[in-house]
């Protein structure tokens, strides 16, 4: 079961094609969503004022040998390592759906576009990665949920009472939840299950990609772009702010 | 000086949502880190600044000694178990304050959620909660009943 192609076993109802203009469009959507996002909150306009401004107030000037050090920095403790939590179970909960993210989106498209059907034979390892990117996925996804979102933790907010920072979690986890239910249905070969959980797996992803302007998947892009920033701003002396937990390690 | 929160270095912890006395510190729906709701009923104890592991957490200078252009930065040294309370006028000049805040390492007290719900019981003793045990006492020094007549004390 976690090692066949799931999307192969669609072509009795659907044409690969369509998943192929589907993965576009929704490459588009998190494209739009993005920008539109930018400009409602316009990020870029500000971000590029504050550039000229530390540009003035900077004490010394980064050689591009230094640039590529913070970036590298920025890629290692930020990106990779989820280093901006001092939780140490945010850390881990957050680096479980980052992976996870990485694995289940990326072997979803080799999936769609290079083994589409079960002429081509999908190597055993892709759909495992694919699973093992799901379960990763709803781990950190779940624990988060329940036991981590600080507004419900620290907050003393009611579990349930959703709020505009759940839209991204909450798209995410009945996206890959209905996956995963999807998959498992399709092996029993009851059609009209798997056509429900497959239906609503395509309308809570629909709603990820597509609601970019209003979530915070666009997070992913924002935040080592403004790490990366905060590091340059530190090490040319322009930055106004104290050192985070990070810049003074 | 009320407290204020940079939002672009909060991570959203909620160590200061906990501590907070005022319970003025809570978390924004949108964005999902912390903001001082209501700035004109901080006492200014400053808690918040100090548990903030991020040093995301400042205070807005009084015009009478910090007029505009001014910035008044609070830094938190775990190590030194220090904060620093650094001000810079508007002609550039810099002043640097540097208090010790504690005598045992950071993280070292038990966090008030970390102790046990009192029992109703505990709510008839006019001690505090986990009082005298939390103390490192065994008894609260009391008047007993028969020193309280007039009199007497």
């Amino acid at each position: 079961m976690f090692t066949s192609n799931p999307f192969a076993e669609l072509t009795v109802f659907l044409p690969p094609r369509a998943m192929q203009v589907y993965i576009v469009l929704m490459v588009l959507a998190v494209i739009v969503g993005t920008i539109a996002d930018m400009m409602h909150k316009s990020s870029a306009k500000y971000f590029a004022l504050r550039q000229e401004k530390l540009k003035a107030a900077a004490t010394r000037q980064l050689s591009r040998a230094d640039k590529a050090s913070l970036a590298l920095k920025t890629l290692v403790v930020e990106v990779a390592s989820a280093g901006e939590f001092c939780n140490p179970q945010r850390r881990i909960s957050h680096s479980l759906m980052f992976y996870g993210f990485l694995l289940y989106l990326g072997m979803t498209v080799v999936m769609i576009f290079g083994y589409p059907t079960h002429a081509t034979p999908t190597p055993t390892i892709i759909p495992l990665l694919w699973n093992i990117g799901v379960i990763m996925l709803l781990i950190g996804g779940y624990w988060f949920f329940f036991l981590l979102r600080v507004n419900v933790a620290k907050d003393g907010q009611p579990m349930f009472r959703l709020v505009p920072a759940d839209l991204f979690i909450v798209t995410l986890l009945g996206s890959v939840s209905f996956a995963l239910a999807w998959e498992i249905v399709q092996t029993s070969g009851d059609l009209v299950a798997t056509r429900i959980t497959f239906g609503l797996y395509i309308l809570f992803t629909t709603l990820l990609f597509c609601s970019v302007r209003w979530s915070k998947l666009a997070h992913m892009f924002f935040k080592p772009v403004v790490a990366f920033q905060r590091r340059v701003e530190e090490a040319s002396g322009a930055s106004s702010l104290p050192a985070t937990r990070n810049q003074r390690s | 000086m009320p407290t204020f929160v940079y939002m672009a270095s909060c991570d959203g912890c909620g160590e200061c949502v906990d501590i907070c006395p005022s319970d003025i510190m809570h978390i924004d729906p949108t964005t999902r880190r912390a903001f001082n709701i209501e700035p004109n009923f901080c006492w200014e104890c400053y808690a918040c600044v100090k548990a903030c592991p991020q040093n995301a957490i400042d205070v807005r200078g009084y015009s009478d000694f910090a007029p505009l252009g001014h910035s008044v930065r609070v830094i938190r040294d775990e190590e030194k178990s220090t904060i620093a309370w650094k001000i810079i006028f508007r002609d550039g000049r810099e002043k640097n304050f540097e208090s010790p805040i504690r005598t045992t390492p950071w993280g070292s007290i038990k966090s008030p959620s970390d102790y046990e719900v009192p029992s109703q019981d505990a709510f008839k003793t006019q001690e505090l909660a986990h009082e005298p045990e939390t103390l490192n006492i065994d008894k609260l020094p009391a008047l007993s009943p028969d020193q309280l007549k007039l009199g007497v004390v």
